[in-house]
């Protein structure tokens, strides 16, 4: 069986989560690996949301924003901009690859590349392989 | 948990999500979860029975939690807010999987979808349970509007604002009203003069006593929200004791700053710019409005060739139709045809897009005064060379002619190309000064395409004209009326309720860090010295959540949005 990655996705309100509705209404068609969480803005995601999201069991977390320039609450991006690198040497220092958490900027007119994030991060997930709290869930319910 | 009731209703949505989503599977596994006690699945969850369904369960089954498996929240959380509102319950218990625009809508494979779905439904299941009861918010709202951009949209926008007795602020970059529209000589289908139009309008902008003009003036800045904006707006012409810059006080923003027409210089076998009887719709509207359609050397032309689609419907500039250039250009054929009868007209377009009333009409009159239609195909554009000195005519124009599939040479001494409307090269730093946004042509996006056309996603920010998306006059007209009619209905009272969702600091657990106050971009956290902590100022505070992430405390909770409903969500997401 090919491996299916879970994936958790934090998106903002304004931008990103608009840009996947659009996606939605274009008819585009991408993976279905991500599970969209919503937030007000990426200045929001406490880098416990990416630690807790990877400790339940997801084999990555994409992160998508306003593009820098462009926030609803005009700098909340920048704010998550510089959470972003702590949070990688955090993972980094934890064991965790820090491939497994992106960060992509995608506007309320992006629905196509929104799904193009979508698809591209799913690839780069299966190839990093399940996570090892993901397989260690997978073995658990195997033996259950 | 196990204490709640959750109903969870899952929508067919007609097939739009039963096509690619098992619902009743959905159903199904939704029933099994802690603390569901109702789920079922609806053909239309939005319709009033589907709404009544919810609300009699409510009421009659007790239920005290509602997941509503459908659509986006950003489509429907108001109506079904309202639902519970209805049945009496805190209407923040609700909350919605985006089953839609984010599953059945974006996959293929019906088995995959609906195990997608069934996980959003569970994270909804999860995070409902942990809602918290809100209330909503009273702020005042100033009656004041602040109208952007003097052209056909914003004066209308204006009149009849300042008609509901309502103050306008009406800003205006050029030293004069009227915009595009201004610089057209008649209108088509009717042949009715712009500049009659226009008058009017302007004699009662300008006398109107609840309008202020503001010309050579730009805003510069806008801060604050929905009924309390300060619009920072600056003047050229201002005198020099004024210092050029004023702070009004408006409730409302209506944006109408429109287009710019497309640079037919861009089109590089058209000729323009180096053939000197190539001429852009709006330089020849120019030469109507002056009474003299004549050449650069001052004769009458006896060929005028129109090319249609300059600009817009191309893979290489705009791919999008800017709706009003097909019947200018008849109405050019009208109008040279009536100043001289004896000219040879043609007309080379694309598709001739008629869609408007009296529009059809239109294109079969035109076609009666003998003008020569040519087809071209989109990606065959017609090109322009100069004519041979024995030829009795300036140019020659080669088409690939679609509909006889031959190549046509046709004569020209005047070339009128039907340059498009595009997004103005600045559209940018609007969107970023009102806080709203463009989408990838630079036309400012409205808050649902279809059901809230003039609203933006900011509350107090509205669009209308060709800002929007290219349209013409009664299009513009009927946005500008729309979006004041949306402006004099939330100026009725002195007050208006926002959203209940804002942050709140935990006294108790605040260190007085003072972190938090630099962070907020709209400066609504306070230090309260006396007590040595930080306040959050409720009626300011637009609930981004920077702070609640970036307290080392952990005191500052994001109401909707708190780490227990996220981590709910993440629970339910993976489970």
């Amino acid at each position: 069986m090919t491996f299916e990655p879970k994936i958790v996705g934090f998106l903002c309100n304004w931008c990103s989560y608009t840009g996947a509705d659009l996606a939605g209404t274009s008819r585009i068609q991408y993976s279905p690996n991500v599970r969209v969480i919503r937030v007000m803005c990426t200045a929001r995601i406490d880098p416990t949301f990416v630690v807790k999201a990877l400790q339940d069991g997801a084999d990555g977390v994409l992160i998508c924003g306003c593009h820098p320039g462009d926030c609803h609450y005009s700098e909340g991006n920048y704010k998550l901009m510089r959470r972003y690198p702590l949070l990688k040497r955090l993972l980094t220092a934890y064991g965790i690859d820090d491939a497994r958490v992106q960060l992509e900027w995608v506007s309320a007119s992006e629905g196509r590349r929104f799904g193009d994030v979508v698809d591209l991060m799913t690839q780069r997930i299966r190839e990093l392989g399940p996570s090892r709290v993901s397989a260690a869930l997978a073995t658990d319910a195997a033996e259950r | 948990m196990d204490e709640h009731k959750i109903g969870v209703y899952v929508c067919h949505c007609g097939t739009n999500i039963a096509k690619m989503v098992d619902v009743e599977a959905v159903a199904e596994t939704a029933g099994e979860l802690p603390g569901v006690t109702v789920a079922k699945t609806y053909k239309y969850m939005c319709s009033n029975p589907g709404q009544e369904m919810i609300i009699e369960d409510i009421r009659e089954n007790g239920l005290d939690r509602v997941v509503v498996s459908a659509c986006s929240p950003r489509m429907h959380e108001p109506t079904f807010r309202k639902a519970l509102q209805n049945a009496g319950t805190n209407p923040y218990f609700l909350e919605m999987a985006n089953i839609r625009e984010q599953c059945s809508w974006v996959h293929d494979d019906r088995s995959v979808a609906t195990e997608k779905a069934k996980a959003l439904m569970t994270a909804a299941v999860m995070r409902v349970a942990e809602h918290e009861p809100l209330e909503r918010r009273s702020v005042d709202m100033c009656p004041n509007t602040l109208v952007l951009g003097g052209g056909i949209a914003g004066m209308t926008a204006a009149l009849e604002l300042a008609d509901g007795d309502r103050r306008v602020f009406l800003v205006e970059r050029n030293d004069h009203l009227g915009g595009n529209v201004a610089r057209v000589d008649l209108t088509a289908p009717h042949l009715d003069s712009a500049a009659d139009m226009l008058t009017d309008r302007l004699t009662r902008v300008v006398e109107h006593p609840n309008i202020e003009v503001l010309l050579d003036s730009e805003l510069k800045g806008l801060s604050g929200f929905h009924g309390n904006f300060v619009a920072d707006v600056t003047s050229s012409s201002a005198l020099p004791d004024q210092n050029g810059g004023r702070q009004l006080d408006v409730g409302s923003v209506v944006v109408c700053t429109g287009y710019q027409e497309f640079d037919a210089s861009r089109v590089t076998h058209f000729g323009y710019g180096k053939l000197p009887n190539v001429v852009t719709s709006f330089e020849f509207e120019k030469m109507l409005r002056e009474g003299r359609i004549e050449t650069k050397d001052g004769r009458i032309p006896q060929y005028v060739a129109i090319i249609h689609c300059v600009g817009s419907r191309s893979r290489e500039f705009h791919a999008y139709c800017s709706r009003v250039c097909c019947m200018t250009a008849l109405k050019y054929a009208h109008e040279v045809k009536s100043a001289i009868p004896t000219c040879y007209v043609s007309d080379v377009y694309v598709d001739m897009h008629a869609f408007g009333k009296g529009h059809e009409d239109f294109y079969r009159r035109s076609s009666e005064v003998k003008t020569l239609f040519l087809m071209y195909g989109k990606n065959e554009s017609p090109v322009i060379r100069r004519a041979d000195p024995k030829d009795d005519c300036e140019m020659l124009i080669d088409v690939n002619e679609k509909l006889s599939g031959e190549t046509i040479e046709i004569p020209a001494d005047m070339v009128i190309l039907m340059v498009g409307m595009e997004a103005r090269s600045d559209w940018e730093q609007v969107t970023h000064k009102v806080n709203i946004s463009g989408d990838k042509d630079g036309w400012f996006i409205e808050s649902h395409p279809k059901l809230d056309p003039v609203a933006t996603t900011t509350d107090g920010i509205y669009i209308a004209g060709a800002c929007q998306a290219p349209k013409d006059i009664p299009d513009s007209v009927a946005q500008a009326r729309a979006a004041a009619a949306r402006i004099l209905a939330k100026t009725s009272s002195p007050t208006i309720e926002v959203d209940a969702v804002f942050a709140e600091v935990d006294e108790d657990r605040c260190s007085g860090c003072r972190i938090c106050n630099e962070l907020c971009p709209y400066s609504a956290i306070e230090f309260n010295a006396d007590k040595a902590r930080s306040e959050v100022i409720s009626a300011l505070c637009k609930a981004c959540g920077a702070c609640v992430a970036a307290c080392p405390s952990g005191a500052i909770k994001a109401r909707h949005f708190t780490d227990r409903q996220i981590f709910a969500e993440i629970e339910g997401v993976l489970a």
